[in-house]
């Protein structure tokens, strides 16, 4: 069977005839699995996260999600099928309920049923966001609460694969370690598989995560 | 004054207008806002670049030609993109080929309708009546596209991560940029659309100044301006549309992901 994604030679770099960010990279993700990415800052962890959701297009190599290209899936589904959730959060002017429902708005999304509030409420309670309203704006939570939410936004668009990008950069330790019991969560309960590029030390709680990490150039996974 | 008898303006009367630079020469100097080189600069080319035209325009229309028309047609289109290319000054993404042939083809369908069906010239391209009209339609929706692409190149830069995270939601292209794109477009129109109201309360258009002092009779004039303006907001809107269209899908790559940078 199938790794969910393969990624085979991989190579990028920014401009035609600069250096490359990295080279020859290989790395493969089973369903239901979590893999963490570390390295220092400008080694091209999240770049490998928004090449692999087509965000930046590689130099050369092969990205297979479910044995298929990536470059022959049509953008907004691949994208909804590998959800990346950028490092800073981002929301729409808008409710938290808008902000939730957003992918429903979408030509892909508008076939799939919406959750009704009831759900979108005991969602909330799970993420840790007891007692918001689904009318309050989004705009006024913390940094901490908006990560939160885009992750449990992209869960609700049914995902097999999350990518995280440093998901604790901007956080305290309190919601850090909520935010981390979050992903495991997802990971163990809900099977998603998981990339979470991260420069911290965090080791997820979960059973046969995978640990990789970059130097010069090169993924080294343990 | 009878009506068709029109007082021409002698050289000496011509430098008469000079007091009013003379005026904006003191205030700059006054005020100390070092307008001055600007103000001769501004002045000597206006006398430069319109007695240039009017020695043209009076070749033009009597040459009588229709390549010579055309001609002077595409100089205008080529020279409003230039002009626009001047205040969008964007690097990253090129514009200028499709916003030519945009404004080329759909400026001259506009200028046909009003000097052919509307007011019903023989032959269409009757260079007094097609080049005035072209160039009305020329200059004013310039502007609206300068506004408009501007305003799409620098949102798309601002809300960059807003973008990326609604393509990461399984936006289409579209449907990521739907907001600043409808923004942008509206930027440009709203001038065009506030002119409309403010016609003929606020103020007497150009043109219609232009024929009145000409000792055209003011109801005739005022026909011809309702058309001027209604050409105006119908050209811009087709022109902005098309070009706002045609650039916004180069902002985003084959796998609908967005090519410009962070600023």
């Amino acid at each position: 069977m199938h790794p969910l994604l393969e990624i085979r030679d991989l190579s990028f770099g920014y401009d035609k005839g600069s250096s490359p960010v990295f080279e020859h990279l290989n790395l493969d993700v089973r369903k239901g699995k979590c893999v963490v990415v570390k390295g220092p800052s400008g080694c091209g962890k999240s770049t490998l996260l928004r090449l692999i959701c087509r965000l930046n297009i590689p130099r050369s190599g092969t990205i297979l999600f479910k044995g298929k290209s990536v470059a022959d899936i049509p953008p907004p589904e691949l994208r909804s099928k590998i959800t990346y959730v950028q490092q800073i959060p981002q929301m729409i002017d808008g409710t938290i309920r808008d902000n939730l429902l957003l992918p429903f708005t979408f030509a892909l999304g508008q076939h799939k049923s919406a959750p009704d509030d009831a759900s979108l409420e005991r969602m909330l309670d799970a993420f840790y966001l007891h007692g918001i309203s689904l009318e309050q704006s989004a705009l006024k939570l913390s940094v901490g609460q908006k990560q939160r939410l885009s992750i449990m936004r992209a869960i609700l668009n049914g995902p097999d694969m999350l990518l995280l990008d440093e998901p604790t950069s901007a956080l305290d330790a309190e919601s850090a370690t909520m935010l981390f019991s979050i992903i495991e969560r997802l990971n163990t309960e809900e099977g998603k598989a998981l990339i979470i590029v991260t420069h911290s030390d965090y080791q997820p709680a979960v059973s046969q995560a995978k640990s990789c990490t970059f130097r010069n150039g090169k993924l080294e996974c343990s | 004054m009878l009506m068709n008898q029109i007082i021409e303006i002698s050289i000496p009367q011509l430098l008469l207008a000079l007091l009013f630079i003379l005026v904006a020469q003191i205030t700059s100097l006054v005020q100390r806002l070092g307008l001055n080189k600007d103000i001769t600069i501004g002045t000597i080319r206006t006398v430069a670049q319109l007695f240039l035209m009017g020695y043209a325009l009076t070749f033009i229309f009597g040459a009588q030609n229709l390549w010579l028309t055309l001609g002077i047609f595409v100089v205008m289109v080529f020279s409003a993109v230039f002009i626009i290319r001047g205040r969008v000054k964007e690097t990253q993404i090129s514009y200028e080929v499709p916003t030519f042939l945009t404004m080329l083809s759909s400026y001259f369908l506009t200028a046909l309708f009003v000097s052919w069906l509307v007011i019903g010239v023989h032959p269409w391209w009757e260079p007094r009546y097609f080049i005035p009209t072209a160039g009305m339609v020329i200059g004013n929706s310039m502007s609206a596209l300068a506004i408009s692409i501007e305003r799409l190149f620098s949102q798309m830069r601002q809300q960059r991560d807003v973008v990326e995270m609604k393509l990461c939601l399984g936006a289409n292209y579209r449907e990521a940029s739907a907001d600043i794109f409808k923004g942008a477009l509206k930027a440009g129109m709203i001038p065009s659309i506030n002119a409309m109201m403010g016609v003929g309360l606020v103020f007497i258009p150009g043109m219609m100044s232009g024929q009145i002092l000409a000792g055209t009779d003011p109801l005739i004039a005022i026909r011809y301006q309702i058309v001027v303006m209604f050409m105006l907001v119908g050209s811009t809107a087709i022109s902005s549309i098309i070009v706002m269209r045609i650039i916004r899908r180069r902002c985003f790559g084959a796998s609908e992901e967005l090519l410009v940078s962070p600023e």
